[in-house]
């Protein structure tokens, strides 16, 4: 043992160790008590409403489920197995990775470099609430006037064509090469408002002093923002991250409007292929196995950050 | 029950939101908003015989089916809805909470309202379980301004469907109009083609007793494939089928005839509006048609309320037929009061004139849990009609298929 | 006691621009804006057609006419039913958005400033409700409300976007509250402030940008939803607006794109309002 702790040790025991650790138990009770009756409210609604459903899913998920046929015999992991072996599945997860790479990816640099271009720029309120206007509408509004820009007549080929001086009829949401991307960048137009209204608001409440401090040491700009701006702002990051991945997970409104006519629309997402098993074909087990898979790693990939936060904080402070 | 009884009124205290469950009056739920109009059309009907008929539509058929599949799991089934034919009517049928109708389709029958024959595309193994909502034949619309310009009439046989399609193709337009809008249509010519040149394998494809890839499907794909490389069919791609018919994109457009209300709607001079059934390949002599009837079916609780049986009575009656045929120009099978459009009268006079054996469509016909991901499978073709893509499509319809048979034989 | 959202921190440490503001710079965002708007092109072309002008014109031509749009507007109204699913929803956004943001600051303030055992398991307890893809709730939820005699009615619907509504804020609020500043905690605190009147007094006031942010995010979130409303609430007392949308527009989209369209555009007006009012309140913080 480390010579120093453990003189530490033979100090704290002097002053009575287990009083201590008492006293600091009773005040983190306290403070406990005390959390439980800010949370509470907040609490009893969500675990009636969504936790209760989430394990009754949970359950669905082991057992073999038809709302008609009614059995509900304990089927074990054998949904899961299904899972696995389904023709779609290995493509509905393969294109939710590049949803959720590609989610957490493209709106955190176009928001960043949106806030960065919008910096003290006259009229810069007017520009941003341009940029964030697609966030408001309603998904399925915003799925439909993309399926006319996208459509084999539409403004992009039209576009194109102008630019090609040839007819161009490209279904962009017909090619399997094409689809998921030509859906991402809808989804990036979507999302890069609320990414750049979240790093803004970090950005505006970060605090002054160190900044300040850096560029009296002339600091050139770039190593402010590599050393002291981005460790500050990583909470913050963390978060978006955090709502990316969850965003790029559970992807369904756009793929589900602008992927109507696509044959093989299943395979678009994980949600989507959960969305057919469970409303088209009625296999809610099977539906629930696979909301279990989707709701598991999200919850793992937020618990991870979660950590990662806690060791950043631990950084900056 | 005292308790949720109870959790009610405590939740309830101090929300002045609350609805009130009426009770009385009839709710007809639906998948069908966009027949809202004239299905209160009929409400409004009825209100003079002292039936208080109320229209529930639902947004979509996926959150539809959901809602009743969940009352019914949970025993308290609605008392009035419509469903689907075929396997969906079958398994709601197995629940045991329907209501049989022979009593009522004794009464329709009897005076000659309904022809012998409707009842069976609205029973389950014998029993009749529903009243049709809609009862509409599978025909091909043509624009009779293009036929008279080109001299055409409409084809009696096979050999003259193919010198009219490459009449019209060689006058520069696009003789079938077909799409894959809203993922469901892919069926529809290939259900078609089946039926003209081999119906045996028609009826077998959905009892499990013939292949997806068998000869007979593979000579349909083959057909259906040669049509496209000829240039007979318009851009799969469009999601706007019903006005792409009035901005002429294709000339003959195989569908339903309920879509007659439809076109009308989008600018089409109905009266420029011809229709003719697709004729039988050579070697194919019964004549056929393949029709699509939508149900509306009675819970048992329901068939115990007799406000519930008088607002069915209603619809089957000449007065509510007829004023739902005026107000949505749909059939349904009466054929005591006049059709309800100048198309509907002409298949009329024709099966009339020649019986016809009826087949349900395909949708129908095939197993629910195979539906979607099969029909998927004919878009998938329609959008790239190459060889390629046709084995591959007829080896995944077929493991599709296969697999799920060999399920059913299990358990 | 300090405003720290108005602090203005300059975070690229960058000087303050050359006085005449840099042109070049408005001219590209002027571009971005542009382009961005460019998608809603087909919109506005459409809702200035009539129906029989749509079928017979290319989706992307101009109109004869902008007047169309008053009959696309009447017809959408009437036949949409919009008025009471308007109503419906500006209820359950108002009440699920304000209760749910409230709520949730309240949940995120001892998860950000309080010290106490498995903080972060109790986070991710309030976060998991929402990881699931939401069609999943819905037999559920349909058997739970079913058994308390909720569905449709408002307050089940009230209390259900209020729950479902709290995750998301929570994560966002306890990011911002960890940011604040600590001092001021303890400086209140020695002046003998409750928790509670430090939470509202203090911290409240200084997350006025992020709660508007939220409060935005979660009553448009709740305007336009329709899969709840849809299984949940379908009757047309309780239908909600996106609802009564899709109703509208039925399984066959047989009412014409352009009244389609002219109502989808009705239905976001009110949001769009909602933005330009809030957008002061929102703005501010984000000044950099």
């Amino acid at each position: 043992m480390n010579p120093l702790l453990q003189h530490d040790q033979q100090l704290l025991a002097r002053i009575g160790l287990a009083q201590i650790k008492a006293r600091e138990r009773a005040r983190q009770g306290r403070q406990f008590r005390l959390a439980l009756r800010f949370m509470a409210p907040a609490l009893l609604l969500v675990t009636a409403l969504l936790l209760l459903p989430v394990l009754y899913n949970i359950w669905l998920s082991f057992t073999q489920w038809q709302l008609f046929e009614g059995r509900d015999e304990f089927a074990g992991w054998e949904n899961y197995h299904q899972l696995w072996s389904s023709p779609y599945f290995d493509d509905a997860l393969g294109n939710t990775a590049l949803w959720v790479v590609a989610s957490v990816l493209f709106p955190l640099t176009a928001g960043l470099g949106l806030a960065l271009l919008f910096r003290q720029m006259p009229g810069q309120e007017w520009f941003k609430s341009i940029i964030f206007l697609p966030r408001i509408l309603a998904p399925t509004a915003v799925g439909v006037m993309w399926y006319y820009v996208y459509a084999p007549q539409g403004m992009l080929n039209q576009m194109l064509g102008q630019f090609t001086s040839m007819p161009v009829e490209t279904g962009w949401l017909f090619e399997e090469q094409l689809v998921t991307p030509a859906i991402i960048l809808t989804f990036v137009w979507q999302s890069c408002g609320l990414v750049m209204v979240l790093l803004l608001l970090g950005l505006a409440a970060l605090p002054r002093d160190p900044l300040d401090a850096a560029r009296m040491d002339g600091a050139r700009p770039w190593q402010v923002f590599r050393h002291i701006t981005l460790p500050l702002l990583a909470p913050t990051l963390l978060m978006v991250v955090i709502l990316s991945v969850l965003a790029g997970f559970t992807v369904f409104d756009l793929l589900w409007v602008m992927g109507a006519n696509y044959p093989q629309q299943r395979t678009l997402s994980l949600a989507v292929f959960m969305y057919f098993e469970a409303f088209q074909k009625n296999s809610w087990a099977f539906a629930a196995a696979t909301a279990v898979v989707i709701g598991g790693v999200v919850l793992a990939v937020t618990w991870l950050q979660t950590l990662l936060q806690a060791r950043v904080d631990r950084m900056v402070r | 029950m005292i308790r949720p009884a109870l959790l009610r009124f405590a939740l309830l205290a101090g929300c002045l939101f609350s609805t009130a469950i009426q009770a009385k009056e009839v709710q007809l739920f639906n998948d069908k908003g966009f027949w809202s109009a004239p299905l209160q059309a009929v409400a409004n009907a009825a209100r003079t015989d002292g039936i208080s008929l109320k229209i529930s539509p639902y947004a979509n058929a996926e959150q539809y089916k959901t809602f009743i599949q969940a009352s019914v799991a949970s025993g308290r089934t609605p008392e009035l809805f419509t469903w689907w034919t075929g396997a969906s009517l079958n398994t709601l049928a197995a629940t045991g909470q329907l209501a049989p109708l022979d009593a009522l389709w004794k009464e329709m029958e009897a005076d000659g309202r309904f022809q012998p024959g409707v009842k069976e595309l609205f029973s389950v193994g014998g029993q009749p379980y529903a009243v049709p909502l809609q009862l509409s034949r599978w025909v091909v619309l043509y624009d009779k301004r293009v036929f008279a310009r080109l001299g055409l009439k409409p084809p009696s046989n096979w050999a003259e469907l193919q010198t009219v399609a490459a009449r019209i193709k060689a006058a520069g337009q696009t003789p079938f109009l077909a799409t894959t809008q809203d993922g469901w249509r892919g069926f529809i010519w290939f259900q078609e083609l089946l039926l003209r040149t081999d119906p045996k394998a028609y009826v077998g494809l959905n009892n499990g007793s013939v292949a997806y890839d068998s000869p007979a499907v593979r000579k349909v794909f083959s057909i259906w494939a040669d049509m496209y490389a000829k240039g007979w069919f318009s851009d799969p791609r469009s999601n706007e089928e019903i006005n792409d018919f009035v901005r002429g994109k294709g000339v003959m457009y195989l569908f339903g005839d309920w879509a007659v209300g439809l076109l009308g709607k989008a600018g089409f001079p109905l009266k420029e509006l011809g229709v003719f059934i697709l004729p039988n390949a050579p070697g194919v002599q019964q004549p056929a048609i393949i029709v699509e009837g939508a149900p509306i079916v009675v819970s048992r609780k329901g068939a115990a309320n007799p406000d519930v049986m008088k607002t069915l009575r209603f619809w089957v009656s000449n007065q509510g037929a007829q004023t739902w045929g005026k107000a949505s120009g749909n059939y349904i099978g009466n054929n005591k009061i006049a059709a309800p459009n100048a198309i509907v009268s002409q298949v009329n006079a024709q099966l009339a004139q020649t019986r016809h054996a009826m087949f349900l469509r395909w949708w129908e016909g095939v197993p629910t849990a195979l539906q979607g991901e099969m029909v998927a499978e004919f878009n998938r073709f329609m959008l790239k009609p190459d060889m390629n893509t046709t084995q591959n499509v007829m080896q995944r319809m077929q493991s599709l298929n296969a697999a799920y048979w060999s399920k059913r034989k299990k358990s | 006691m300090q405003n720290l959202t108005s602090q203005q921190a300059n975070w690229l440490a960058l000087p303050p621009p050359a006085s005449p503001p840099r042109w070049g710079k408005a001219l590209c965002g002027l571009a971005i804006a542009l382009l961005w708007l460019l998608p809603f092109s087909y919109v506005l072309l459409a809702i200035f057609k009539s129906t029989a002008e749509y079928a017979a014109s290319p989706p992307l031509s101009l109109p004869e006419g902008v007047s169309p749009l008053l009959e696309n507007i009447r017809m959408a109204w009437e036949q949409g039913d919009m008025a009471q699913a308007m109503l419906n929803s500006s209820l359950y956004a108002a009440v699920g958005a304000s209760l749910a943001v409230l709520l949730a600051a309240m949940a995120a303030y001892p998860l950000a400033r309080m010290q106490f055992r498995h903080r972060n398991l109790w986070f991710l307890l309030l976060f998991a409700g929402t990881v699931f893809p939401f069609q999943m709730y819905l037999i559920p939820l349909f058997f739970g409300f079913q058994w308390a005699e909720l569905l449709d009615t408002h307050l089940g619907m009230c209390l259900l976007y209020t729950a479902i509504c709290i995750p998301f804020p929570v994560l966002v609020l306890r990011n911002y509250m960890q940011n604040l500043s600590l001092e001021i905690d303890q400086a209140a605190r020695l002046d003998g402030a409750s928790e509670f009147t430090l939470f509202w007094r203090i911290i409240l006031p200084n997350l006025r940008g992020p709660m508007s942010a939220v409060f935005l995010l979660q009553f448009t979130w709740i305007w336009n939803d329709m899969l709840f409303s849809s299984v949940l609430g379908n009757s047309p007392d309780t239908r909600s607006i996106m609802n009564a949308l899709l109703v509208f527009q039925g399984s066959y989209a047989q009412s014409g794109p352009n009244i389609m369209l002219t109502a989808a555009v009705l239905a976001s007006l009110p949001t769009l309002l909602l933005f330009v009012l809030l957008r002061r309140q929102f703005m501010q913080g984000l000044r950099v």
